[in-house]
This record gives C-alpha cells, structure tokens and sequence, in this order.
C-alpha cells in the first residue's frame, strides 16, 4: 500500500554509469513489470529502490517520504530473489522468521505472522524442512512467505519465476496474480517473460540501456509502442520492419516509398517529415495478410512454415534479402520454397521515423 | 570419483598391486614396530625385536606417566595448538570476510599484503623476532609460542578462507540486508555457518604442523615447565637414553591422538593437510 | 552525470555518509586484528633482519652500522665461507636426491592410485599417516631402528644374510645423509601422492577416453595426456620441495645433530644458520649480526629461484577451460 516515486535517478559503477536518470511513478497497489534486454539495468533499478544499492545521485519516494539514504530493511519493501537465497543452514520456520526475530518482534508475534503466511501459501506442512528438502516451487513460496511476513508496503521480485519449469511458472503466476489481490500492496517484478509481464502487469517499464523507454499498461505498449524499440520488444514474434524513405511531400500528406518496393501515402498532422527521411513501417506478423490488396503488397519466398492447424507460421524472405514472419490464424497451405505475396492494411500498422520515434498517421 | 584409467591386463595390475602392498608395508611397518615396541623390556628389544611383546605391559607408559614431564609438554601442546588455532580462524576469518565479500578501495592492495606473506619464511626472521619477544617479556612464554604461529600461519589462513567465502552466493547477504541484518549479524549468523567445514579444512591445515613443530619452542622455550610436546621428547630421549622401551613409549604417546583421529577423520586431513597445495 | 562530490550537505546526504562511516569502522575492525598481527610479527621480523645485518652485534646489544661487512664475513671469510660452501652443496643434494626419489615414487603410486584399484582408500591412509607425524617423531624413531648394534634395521640386514650391509648407517659420512634423506621421504611421500592424485582426478575423464579411443597405450596417456594436465600440482610441489629442502633443518638437527655429524656431511644452512646466530662449538659466540646476514642471503636465494621456478613451470601449464 504504496506509492513510489523514483526522481532522476543514476546509478554509475565504477565510473561507468548503468542507469541514465530514471523517472517513474508507481500507483498504489499497482502491479508493475520492468522488462528489457539483459544487462539493461533492470535488476540494477530495483536494487537501488531497495537500497542494496546506494544511488549516485536522484532521489526515491515512498509515499511521499523520501527514503533513498535509509537502510534496505527501513523502506517499507521486501525482495525475492531469482535465486531464491533462502538461509540453507535454516528451516522454513527460522527462514521465514528470521525478519521478525531481527526486528526484535515478540515469539507471539513471530509465531502468528509466520503461520499466517505459511496458511496463505500452503507452506503449513513443510515448516521443519531445510531449503534442500523442498522443491524448486516450494521453495519460492518460501522466498515469498520470507517476504510477506515483514507486511511490506511494496515488492519487489527479480525474475522469482525463471528458475522454475514451465508448468509450474504458469501455476506460481496464478497465485502471484491472486497474492497480489489478496494482499493489496505494491508489487514490482523484472522479468523476462513477455506472458508474464503481458498477463500480471498493470503497467510494464521498458527499459533499453539503462533508459526507460516507455511506461503504459500492456495494451497500449502493445498497440502504441513510443518507438522501435518497445515495438519490436513486446509482442512475440516481434513485428516486422521494413525500411523505406519518404518521397513525397504535399501539406500533411506523404508519400512513402520502402525498399522493397511498395508504396503508400498517409496523412499525419504533428509531423515533420521531409523529403528523403529514412522510416520504417512497422507491421505485426498477425497484420500480415497473404495474397494482394490492402496499402501495400510484397513478395517473399516461404523459408520454413509451421502449421500448427489453429495457427500458422510463415517464415519469409523477400527479393531484397528482408526477413519477415507472418502469423496467420487457422491453416495456410504454403510449402516452403514456395513464393507468395502478402499485403498490409495501414490501419494495423506502425510508422517510426528517422530518430525511431512513433508517428501518429491516418491511412 | 572419477575412475580415470581402466584396469589394465593382468600382469600390469599384479605388479602395481604388488608395488602399492610394498609401499603400504614400508610405511605402516615402522609404526607398527614403534608401537610394538613401547610395551616391551629393554632385554626384549634386544633379543626379540620383531617379535610381539611377551606381554602388554603398560610399565614404559607408567614411567612416562610419573616420572617424566610428557604429561605436562602434552598439556602445552594443546594449549599453544588450540589457542593458535582458534585465534588464527578468527581473525583470519574475519580479514577473510572482508576481502572478499565487500568492495572497497585497498582491498586489492591488502589481499597482496596478505599474500606476500605467504612467501616470507618466518624461520630466517628468527633472530629479530626472538630479540623482538624479548623485549615484550614473551620469551619462556606460550603465549610467545602463540603469536609466532597465528602470525605465520594467517597468510594461508586467509587465502584458504577467500576463496571458500567467495563460493558464497550474493543474494544471501542481500536477503539478510532486506530482513534488517546488520553486517555483523550477517556475518555470524548468515554466512559463517554455512563456512564450517571450510573452517574444519582450515583448522586441520594449521593444527597439524603446529602441533608437530619443533623449531619455534627449540628457540623460545627453555623451562621444562613450558616446554612442548615435540621439543619436550628431545629432553626425554637424553634423559632415558638407555631405556629403549620408555623411549619407544615416548614416541608411541605423541604419535597416538594424532593417528586416532587422522584414522577416524582421514577425509578431512587429507583434504585439509594439501588445501594450500591443491587449487 | 553522477555528483561524486556534493557541496550542499542535505540530512539525506548526512545519513549517507554516517552509513559509509559506519562501514568502513566495520572493515576496519575486520582487517585490523589480522594486519596488527602479520606486521608486528612476520613483517617487522623480516625487514628488521635486513636491519640487523648491516650492523656489529654484541650479544643482544647492536652495535655499529659496518654495511655489508657482515656478508663479507659469511660469504668470503675461509673460516666460514667453507663450512657455508658444504651445507650449500648438501642441500643442493638433498633437493635433487627429494625431487627423484620422493616425489618421482609419489608420481608413480598417484598414478597407480588413480586407477582406483581395490583398497584405494586404505593405501591413502596408509601412505598419509606419517605425514601427519611429528618430524621429531620420526627422527628419533628411525634414529633408534637405524641403531648401528641393535637398531630393526641392521638386526633385519644380518637375519636375511646381508650382514656386510649392516653398516653404522648416520655413523659414516658416505650414508648418513642419503639415511636421513630416505627417512625425510618415507615421511613426507604421502603429500605429493595425494597433491598428485587430486590434480589427475581433475582430469575429465573423456580426455582420457578419447585418447583410449584413439588407440593410446596406458604409457602414452600417462605422458602425453596426464602429465601435461597436471602441470599445476607439479609445479606446486616442485616450489614447495625446493623450499623445504633448503631450510631442512628438525631431520639433520635430531639424526645427526647441530654439527652435521658425521664430519659434518649432514651439515645444512638451517643448522649453519642455528649455530651462526646462537652460537656452538664450531661457530664460537652467538653472532646476530653474521647470523641476518646469512638468513638474508638464504631468504634471497629461495626466493629468487623460487620465483624463477614458478614463472617457468606456470609457462608450461595448459588451461583446462
Ligand atoms: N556490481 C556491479 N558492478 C559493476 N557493474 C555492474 C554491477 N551490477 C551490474 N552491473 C552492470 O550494470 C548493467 C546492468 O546490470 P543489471 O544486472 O541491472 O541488468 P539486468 O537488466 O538485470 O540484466 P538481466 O536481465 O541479465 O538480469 C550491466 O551492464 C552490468 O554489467
Ligand atoms: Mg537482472
């Protein structure tokens, strides 16, 4: 039950600076995703606003207090790591009152919280085993229950699902989704999994290089990326780019001509396009439709085709060597080697202009 | 283990057996003659020395037992090894802990510190440290005797204990920080716990050759009262020069709580006497 | 960019600062005790050895600063520079005689060992024990079965009918320091069979198998794969032997005494150290300043050719990534 408030914040090791002046708002009880290219500086980020950390310079807000110069275990947050880190030499039941007991909180007090928490993530039956004895699921339900006990006003995870088997990342992300409404506190999670942050999130950070990119909830990431760069990073398969240049100008008309050939005009009001600007339009595999029509038509040779019955896949490469991929819903009989057309509707597609920013247009 | 060569034919694999059975015999014959030995009379060594003692006699332990100081050098012994021994992976430890689990400017500069002394052999520094000890009153003292060996052997203390620490991950500090841990408490409840049998390895490795050294108390000690174990024999071998059995007592009494729990804990000795040679 | 250096100190920043304080006292009182300890005495010791070398002693009062004279006296004074020149070659002697038979008989019984053969872990234990002994243990022990009349050694000669062989063995100059060198390798074989067989164990074993695939002799494996992959152990403890041998010193001082009796074949420049800066019947008063000297220049020597080893065995160690 917190707001967060990150301001300007850097973060330099040893003179090479990794973070490049944050800024983000976090809601009360919002659910927010960072997601990024490794080495992005997504786990840097939440270090700091935990305090592992020290800041090289900005400042960090925690209901409006500013808590950057306060120990980690001051802030009000509480951590599960990828790795899990329980104590190995400790039970379930030291591990996850070890918090309290360092707080110097009364037996009762331990006792009661700790069984709550292990109630909550059915951990009841497990509280004299060693982190060695439990299961890669049980004992991130550990790493959780750690966590909860301390009544955090925030969370936040660091890839805490990535270490576990694809079945059971689905179920601990239904229960994460459920903890979170049970709990009603602020979460904050790195990872690395577009479902997951695409499913849990209510607002996702994109974070590229220790920028952050963009920040909206999933849909409008998805529908409206802010620039290339968080277009081709959400949404699997990535969209498809193809690169053209504009080669006409008439009042907020435009005329664009890609390299592999089509062509097309659109309208754009807050524009300043010019003549010979480099843009690439950007069209997500599932707006690829094969056959002609729409704005534009292309040709590709099919190199490799999945078909899945409900869906298909189609790998594609065109006379100018560009690689693209088109998603179609429902069964498409196309052999590889094969060559076809497929066209886009300018509606369903993305214009990026020569600093890669999103260009609102109208077809 | 790793089986790393296959069995070769037979002629080979009989001639290595015969050579390794060779070799255990020569290295475990004079142990067991050394022990075989203390239970007999001197006529007895004389005239049947391979033989079994006709009895086991516990008289040559008798005459050590009251009439000799070994009582005593053994009682010194272990206070000079245990105190050394303790001290050394305290603070070792604790220096240890701080090169590798924190960053911080000289850390590198300090582990070199350490490493050198590695190289310093202590033994050709004799005469200033024994002028030096004189001067603070710790000559015909253990705690003299105690001094000279956490200082020598801390070096190798702290390069065995760094790199056992820096096995350990991160994330279990940090998830100690977040639970409101303080450094210290990290340190003595988080970390150090999961170090023990490093710390066992460590002790073993300075235990042995502290107990065993001779050089230092040939130097530092004079009274009998102070007097080590090995230093004390080399007094008892030129008071009972002439009575073989006792002598052979002698040897047979320092060498035994060793052996007993060389037998018992072998593993760990053997891992813990090569630690400083095995990478 | 990153504001290392603030001018206007907030109580935000003042927190900041009292936590960076409170961790170096932290660090401090880590590293404190164990630097206090090394310097005071293992650092002081050894830079005051240099100190004292270039000075006249008098008992344990220093004297006059006389330069290098006391390296003069040690290294070209007849009087000591023979007895120096001796103990210099036995050690030499004692090296070469440790590297071949102890460590060359280690190799073999790690390689042996290494095929895991029945009884594995008793001939470990075996071959360990006396490495876990006392050197004075095992000096005045075999002193006693090497006992010329009735020592087990010589009693064992005349029962076999090799009573010619039965021999003074530490009475006559020509064995007493082979004698002495054997019982130092009966005691200290265990350590490099062991420091062998752990540095062959981490071969991976496919190399092995591939090269037994290839249609390799177990003599050819042994060579060509094995000992070049356990290069580091060698290398360990050929430095460690080198250094051993040179400050020998519990094994001569117990078999043959402060002298190097007999006629001082046993003689080393441990036991020359000793009797130089405490003083003996040969060497006369206790002489701290000729004494420093000597260890300076033994500490030089090991050290040099300690390093040059290292830097030239290091050179032939494979990376096994
Ligand atoms: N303690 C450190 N010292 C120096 N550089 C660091 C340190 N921690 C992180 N970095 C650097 O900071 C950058 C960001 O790292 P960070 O771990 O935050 O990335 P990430 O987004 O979490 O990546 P991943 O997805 O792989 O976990 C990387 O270039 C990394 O090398
Ligand atoms: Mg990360």
């Amino acid at each position: 039950m917190a707001t967060i408030e990150l301001r300007d914040v850097t973060k330099d090791f040893g003179g090479v600076q990794v973070i490049h002046g944050a800024n983000l708002s976090v809601q009360d009880n919002e659910f927010v995703v960072f997601v990024g290219p490794s080495g992005c500086g997504k786990s840097t980020l939440l270090r700091l606003l935990s305090g592992l950390e020290e800041l090289s310079s900005g400042e960090i807000y925690i209901d409006g207090e500013r808590i950057d110069h306060l120990p980690p275990a001051r802030r009000g947050l509480a951590m599960v790591f990828q790795s899990y880190a329980l104590y190995p030499h400790m039970n379930v039941l030291q591990n996850m009152s070890y918090a309290l007991k360092v707080a110097k909180k009364s037996k009762q007090e331990i006792e009661e919280k700790v069984h709550a928490a292990a109630e909550i993530l059915q951990l009841t039956e497990l509280l004299d085993r060693k982190p060695k004895a439990l299961s890669g699921g049980q004992r991130q339900r550990v790493a959780i229950g750690r966590a909860i006990v301390r009544d955090p006003s925030v969370f936040l995870f660091d890839e805490p699902l990535s270490n576990l088997d694809a079945k059971l990342r689905v179920q601990m992300r239904l229960e994460l989704t459920n903890l979170h409404k049970q709990l009603q506190s602020t979460m904050i999670y790195v990872t690395h999994d577009q479902v997951e942050a695409m499913t849990m999130a209510d607002k996702i950070v994109v974070m590229r290089a220790g920028n952050i990119e963009q920040v909206g909830p999933p849909l409008e990431l998805f529908n409206k990326p802010a620039n290339k760069f968080v277009a081709g990073f959400i949404g699997s398969p990535a969209m498809n780019f193809f690169h053209g240049q504009v080669v006409g100008v008439n009042n907020a008309t435009y005329e664009v001509k890609l390299e592999n050939g089509a062509q097309f005009t659109f309208t754009a009001q807050n524009s300043n396009l010019a003549e010979g600007d480099e843009v690439d339009l950007g069209v997500r595999p599932e707006d690829l439709q094969p056959g002609t029509g729409g704005h534009g038509t292309m040709a590709g040779t099919a190199t490799a085709v999945e078909r899945l019955g409900a869906q298909t896949y189609v790998y594609l490469r065109s006379p100018i060597e560009e690689s693209m991929i088109i998603h179609h819903a429902g069964d498409l009989d196309v052999q590889s080697g094969e060559q076809i057309d497929v066209s886009f509707d300018l509606k369903s597609c993305h214009l990026f202009g020569p600093d890669e920013q999103r260009i609102e247009f109208e077809g | 283990m790793a089986n790393v060569i296959k069995k070769p034919g037979d002629l080979g694999s009989w001639l290595m057996h015969i050579f390794l059975g060779a070799n255990a015999v020569i290295m475990l014959y004079p142990i067991l003659m050394m022990a075989l030995s203390s239970f007999k009379t001197n006529k007895e060594i004389f005239t049947s020395p391979f033989s079994l003692p006709r009895s086991f006699s516990l008289d040559n332990f008798a005459v050590i037992w009251s009439q000799t100081n070994v009582p005593r050098y053994f009682i010194n012994s272990t206070i000079v090894t245990g105190l050394s021994v303790l001290v050394l992976l305290v603070v070792g430890t604790m220096a240890a802990y701080a090169l590798s689990r924190y960053k911080f400017k000289g850390n590198i500069m300090i582990s070199l510190f350490f490493l050198s002394g590695l190289m310093l052999p202590l033994r050709l520094a004799i005469i200033p440290l024994f002028i030096q000890l004189k001067a603070l009153g710790l000559v015909d003292n253990l705690l003299g005797l105690i001094c000279i060996y956490t200082a020598m052997s801390l070096p190798a203390t702290v390069f065995i204990m760094t790199g056992f620490l820096r096995s350990l991950p991160s994330e279990l500090e940090d998830s100690a920080r977040m639970d409101g841990a303080s450094e210290f408490r990290i340190m003595v409840e988080i970390m150090v716990p999961l170090i023990t049998p490093a710390m066992v390895i460590a002790g073993i490795y300075n235990a042995v050759p502290i107990w065993n050294d001779f050089f230092f108390p040939l130097i530092f000690i004079q009274s009998p009262e102070w007097k080590t174990l090995a230093q004390g024999l080399t007094a008892f071998f030129g008071e009972y020069s002439v009575n073989y059995g006792v002598l052979y007592a002698g040897l047979t009494l320092a060498a035994l709580p060793i052996m007993l729990v060389f037998i018992v804990q072998s593993r760990r000795f053997i891992a813990g006497m090569t630690a400083g040679a095995i990478k | 960019m990153a504001q290392l250096t603030k001018s206007i100190k907030t109580p935000f920043d003042n927190a900041v600062v009292r936590r960076r304080q409170m961790r170096k006292l932290w660090l401090a009182f880590l590293l404190f005790p164990a630097m206090a300890i090394l310097l005071t005495f293992v650092f002081l010791p050894m830079a005051s050895a240099i100190w004292y070398s270039v000075y006249e002693w008098d008992g344990l009062v220093r004297g006059e600063f006389i330069g290098l004279g006391n390296f003069q006296e040690v290294l070209f004074d007849p009087r000591n520079n023979k007895f120096l020149i001796n103990a210099f070659f036995n050690n030499v002697k004692v090296f070469i005689a440790l590297m071949v038979f102890q460590n060359g008989l280690a190799l073999i019984l790690a390689l042996f060992l290494a095929r895991e053969p029945k009884g594995y872990r008793f001939y470990q234990i075996a071959f360990f024990l006396p490495v876990i002994l006392s050197t004075v243990i095992i000096g005045f022990q075999w002193k006693l079965f090497l006992n010329p009349i009735f020592g087990l050694v010589n009693t064992l000669l005349r029962n076999v009918g090799l009573g010619d062989w039965a021999v003074p063995w530490l009475g006559l100059p020509e064995t007493a320091l082979g004698a002495m060198i054997l019982v130092n390798a009966w005691h200290w074989v265990g350590f490099p069979t062991l420091v062998f067989l752990a540095a062959i164990h981490r071969i991976p074993k496919d190399l092995i198998e591939a090269a037994r695939l290839d249609g390799a002799s177990e003599w050819m494996i042994a060579r060509d794969i094995i000992w070049p992959l356990m290069a580091p152990a060698v290398t360990i403890i050929v430095v460690l032997t080198f250094i051993g041998s040179f400050n020998w010193f519990e094994i001569p001082y117990i078999m043959g005494g402060l002298e190097g009796s007999p006629s001082y074949s046993t003689d080393m420049l441990g036991l020359l150290f000793y009797r130089t800066a405490f003083g003996s019947v040969s060497a006369g008063n206790s002489d701290f300043g000729t004494g420093s000297a000597l260890a300076v220049l033994i500490f030089i020597f090991i050290f040099t050719f300690s390093t040059i080893a290292t830097r030239y065995l290091t050179s032939r160690e494979v990376e096994l990534s």
